[in-house]
């Protein structure tokens, strides 16, 4: 084939060689006339006579060098191009709605590509593996490395290039006075070499600079450099304030996508003092600083699965050594190793699965329809087609000529839906990033576009087989029947009924899947969280650990902060707590005894999730009171400890009233009396059930925390954010105001991703309904046309017009019935694959899919309506007088 | 009236061609003459369908073909056979001989052929 090309390419020099011998042969042949006794001219013109039809040879020359069919290609190509400009209605039709399905597609793949299939940018990116540590028996998923079990993995694990250590803080960094809050990852010298991560500027750490005593330094994050210094190229070596220490910058990484979080800057673990407080706690305390992340290069040569090995060997090791820290029997603490590409990307993965095949159905849809419009534009072209038949072409030549229509419009398709990508991906990548934090490498890229290529390909062959296989021409008949009658239509009606049929069903399925997202986001939507979201405005001062050291000193922040914003008009009320609701945190899990309870069985103890809450908190964000009383001025520092719980918590009373008992977190150190019962609040996202609560008023919390402030204003808090900032900076000027929301706002996020994900399939649902009911409507149209003089005949015997109307109606909610029956159970079968993001919705939520039924039936009923009153309006004088 | 030239049968003109270049190389012209000259004038090549022929065998490997000059000093395309196309000729003549051997069988005893 390539040959063959090549030869085409060179058709001319074929052509000029051909000329070349044919004149030398012409010369030859004249002189040799000439010589037998003719004149110059007569010789001339025999010669020319003996050599035969010059363009017949000239064609068999190109056939014999194999260039014919490529020209024949080019032929067909040009003609499909006329035929089609001829139609441009159904050009256009064919071309926009394959262009949705292959946009569509080619969104959806760029995002797999991006996230699923591209290697991770680092160098090994194959080989790292995170450590991951669970309790299942407690319901933990994730159970994060403590230091001491990180030097265990660390100096045990043989199969490893290394293991390094990674947690996240947050810091302030002064720059040139001003403060400026950086995400901080806290890593092992060797982490970025381990990763493979080179710098842009300068270096990354080496041990030395994580031994006491070494001068603090600094990596850059390549987009904190970019958008805080402007991409400075003198930035290593200058120095930054920072936990009251001079830093110095000593390297920018690239712009790769970080791993577990993003993050403004870099330090080596020495340099992070809550860490190195804890490491020196580990004595006492064997899980000290149970947050870290712990990552992995295995050895060349060696698996993953040696690697998970060596992990859970490890850590059965020291949970035997630590019996009675890890009690495996009751909470199956254990380890293994994970491959960081699909740790990265397990959150996405599924949903981008369920997406692909959703496009991949409306492109089939598409499909279905463009072989249906085709097939009913056939009807027409009979008389064509044996025309050319009748001339000479071939059957094959004439399929071929199909095809090449077909793939003509798939081709159009796929560049309108390449644009269509182009247009929609950056809204795509936005959705997935909420599920995944790898998808900075989403692109239009060479691999894209060759998938959307070979997606264009295939479409144009689909939806022009079928046709073609129908183009069986009956000579005669066609030829002699007249303009409006078709030839033998009946294979071909039935292969439209089957079309229909098949879209009938894949549009109900996929408006199924919408019907139950939307119906599970509107049930998300009018969930009670159990608090009052609106007028309320959040903000977060995190005082800086240097000037703040302790909580009574960040007290001294706190508190008259308070003060000052409850004394700004317009603010209703003012609190400060540690978590904001819907801000994304998980809950704690703190064991606590109940006094004259205490169980002695450690594994037994409920557990509650901490809050601290100011006095005012409960009415600032509208949790009711349910019994005893809130927190007040009276509770102080010094008085009695007290606590409010949540009516999740209280349960644990069996049925006893819990104010005035005492409940204790350390195991009878410090008792805290029970002085009230609150409504509980769907603090850690809307579908998930409410868990126990406790909270300790500020004037009495036992440990630092970053302060949430809450302030309910009187009107609209959007307005409200730099009065806010102005009220803490009268406080203490260096204090960032930070992550400034409305709690609306929050809960609008959490919403989010339902939301877009219900909308998806709306839209997608929406479009397979619309280009089926035009498919509908088309093919019964088609049918009416047809039957013109069947309508006429009956009506002249005495059928009335409602009868025919009916028999036409009929004709097509057949199809639907059928379809429907399809589709409801394709709908039960795929419906389960959405069950994770349904929420109080069964996948066979039979409400839901009457409703799509009842609902596809008007629609298609609508759909048939026109075409069946034109039935009614035949005048059957005039259909009889046709033939 | 001399005897109607017959009509070349397809096949029967690669034959005649790849036998002609069994003598040597010569370009298209040549060629004609000397198949109309073997063949007494009885066959007779409508002489521009040779070339498509050519073409063919080129394409197919059995000929390969130079630019040079002829005794006149003019440029002229000169066919050669290959050693595929050596092969192909001894395959041809036999089966070509076990053919006309068999239908001299069928016609029986008339002499004539």
């Amino acid at each position: 084939m390539l040959r063959e090309l090549v030869a085409w390419w060179r058709r001319r020099h074929v052509d000029r060689e051909f000329d070349a011998e044919v004149r030398f042969h012409l010369e030859q042949e004249t002189a040799k006339l000439v010589r037998s006794g003719l004149g110059q001219d007569e010789a001339r013109r025999r010669a020319v006579r003996n050599f035969g039809p010059m363009d017949k040879h000239n064609a068999d020359v190109r056939e014999a060098r194999g260039i014919s069919w490529v020209d024949e290609l080019v032929q067909d190509i040009r003609y499909g191009v006329r035929t089609l400009g001829k139609n441009p209605g159904y050009a256009l039709l064919a071309v926009l709605t394959l262009g949705l399905g292959i946009g569509a597609n080619t969104a959806i793949f760029s995002v797999i590509n991006g996230v699923l299939l591209k290697p991770l940018p680092y160098e090994h990116g194959d080989r790292l593996v995170v450590v991951r540590q669970s309790a299942p028996l407690t319901g933990q998923n994730t159970v994060g490395v403590a230091i001491a079990e990180y030097f265990d993995y660390r100096e045990q694990a043989e199969v490893f290039d290394g293991l390094v250590e990674y947690h996240q803080m947050n810091f302030d960094l002064l720059n040139r006075g001003e403060p400026d809050r950086v995400s901080t990852g806290v890593v092992s010298a060797n982490f970025f070499d381990l990763l493979g991560i080179k710098p842009v500027l300068g270096r990354t750490f080496v041990a030395s600079d994580d031994v006491p005593g070494a001068e603090a330094v600094l990596v850059l994050s390549h987009t904190y450099w970019r958008t805080k210094f402007g991409g400075d190229p003198d930035i290593v070596g200058q120095v930054f304030e920072m936990n009251d220490r001079p830093h110095r910058v000593i390297g920018v990484l690239p712009n790769v996508p970080h791993y577990p979080q993003e993050n403004d800057v870099y330090m080596p673990v020495l340099a992070c003092p809550f860490r190195a407080a804890a490491e020196r706690t580990i004595p006492r305390n064997r899980r000290a600083f149970a947050g870290l992340s712990v990552f992995g290069r295995v050895k060349e040569g060696h698996t993953h699965e040696e690697a998970a090995a060596a992990i859970a060997t490890i850590n059965r090791r020291f949970t035997a050594d630590h019996a009675g820290v890890y009690r495996t029997a009751t909470s199956g603490f254990q380890a293994t190793a994970v491959d960081v590409r699909s740790a990265l990307t397990e959150g996405a993965r599924e949903l981008l699965l369920i997406l692909m095949g959703i496009t991949s159905l409306v492109l089939l849809i598409a499909c279905a329809n463009v072989a249906n419009l085709t097939l009913a534009r056939m009807l027409g072209r009979d008389r064509e087609l044996a025309l050319r038949s009748a001339l000479g072409a071939g059957r094959g030549r004439l399929v071929r000529q199909l095809l090449t229509e077909s793939t003509l419009l798939a081709a159009a398709g796929g560049a309108v839906g390449v644009a269509f990508a182009v247009a929609t991906v950056g809204m795509l990548t936005t959705f997935v990033g909420r599920f995944t934090a790898r998808t900075g490498e989403v692109s239009i890229d060479p691999a894209v576009l060759g998938f959307t290529m070979l997606v264009s390909i295939v479409t144009g062959l689909l939806f022009g087989t079928l046709p073609a296989l129908g183009a069986r021409v009956n000579l005669t008949t066609a030829l002699k029947q007249g303009g409006n009658q078709a030839g033998d239509g009946a294979g071909r009606r039935r292969m439209q009924s089957a079309l229909i049929v098949a879209q009938v069903a894949v549009s109900v399925v996929l408006l199924v899947g919408a019907g139950l997202l939307l119906a599970s986001f509107y049930r998300l939507q009018q969930v009670d969280a159990g608090y009052r979201s609106d007028g309320v405005l959040s903000a977060e001062i995190y005082g800086n650990f240097s000037r703040y050291g302790n909580i009574s000193a960040l007290r001294r922040l706190y508190l008259p902060v308070l003060e000052r914003l409850e004394g700004q008009p317009g603010v209703v009320s003012a609190a400060i707590t540690n978590a904001v609701p819907l801000a994304g945190a998980a809950p704690g899990t703190i064991r606590f005894d109940i006094e004259n309870r205490v169980t002695d069985d450690p594994d037994r103890r409920p557990a509650t999730d901490i809050r601290i809450a100011s006095d005012r908190y409960f009415e600032t964000i509208g949790i009711p009171l349910l019994s005893g009383r809130r927190f007040g001025p009276l509770d102080t520092d010094e008085s009695l400890r007290v606590a409010v719980i949540n009516r999740a918590m209280s349960r644990y009373w069996d049925g006893h009233d819990p104010i005035g008992t005492r409940v204790t977190f350390n195991r009878g150190e410090d008792w805290f009396t029970v002085v009230g019962v609150v409504g509980d609040v769907r603090q850690f996202g809307l579908a998930q059930e409410t868990v126990a609560q406790v909270y300790l008023p500020l004037t009495q919390s036992p440990q630092t925390f970053a302060g949430q402030v809450l302030v309910r204003t009187a009107g609209s808090p959007d307005g409200f954010a730099a009065t806010l900032r102005q009220t803490v900076h009268a406080v203490d000027p260096n204090q960032p105001v930070e992550r400034v929301q409305t709690l609306d706002d929050l809960r609008a996020e959490a919403l989010a991703a339902p939301r877009l994900t219900a909308t998806l399939l709306s839209i997608f649902a929406g479009l397979a309904l619309l280009v089926t009911l035009a498919g509908l409507g088309g093919v019964i149209a088609t049918s009416v046309t047809q039957r013109t003089r069947e309508f006429g005949v009956r009506m002249a015997l005495g059928a009335t017009r409602p009868a025919v109307m009916a028999m036409v109606l009929r004709q097509g909610l057949v199809l639907v019935g059928v379809g429907l029956a399809l589709g409801v159970l394709g709908a039960a079968v795929a419906g389960r694959v959405l069950s994770a993001y349904l929420y109080q919705t069964t996948p066979r939520d039979p409400l839901i899919i009457a409703g799509v039924v009842v609902a596809f039936l008007a629609a298609a009923t609508l759909a048939c309506l026109a075409p069946a009153r034109r039935a009614t309006t035949v005048d059957p004088l005039i259909a009889l007088r046709t033939e | 009236m001399p005897p109607r030239p017959l009509d070349l049968l397809q096949g029967t003109l690669d034959l005649l061609i790849l036998r002609t270049l069994a003598l040597g190389p010569m370009h298209g012209w040549a060629i004609s003459q000397r198949i109309q000259q073997m063949s007494d004038d009885v066959l007779r090549v409508n002489q521009g369908s040779l070339y498509p022929a050519l073409h063919r065998l080129e394409t197919a490997g059995w000929l390969s073909a130079e630019w040079r000059a002829t005794e006149q000093n003019r440029q002229a395309k000169f066919y050669q056979l290959t050693r595929a196309g050596q092969k192909q000729l001894r395959a041809e003549t036999e089966s070509w001989e076990r053919m006309t051997e068999a239908v001299g069988k069928v016609l029986g005893g008339s002499e004539g052929f």
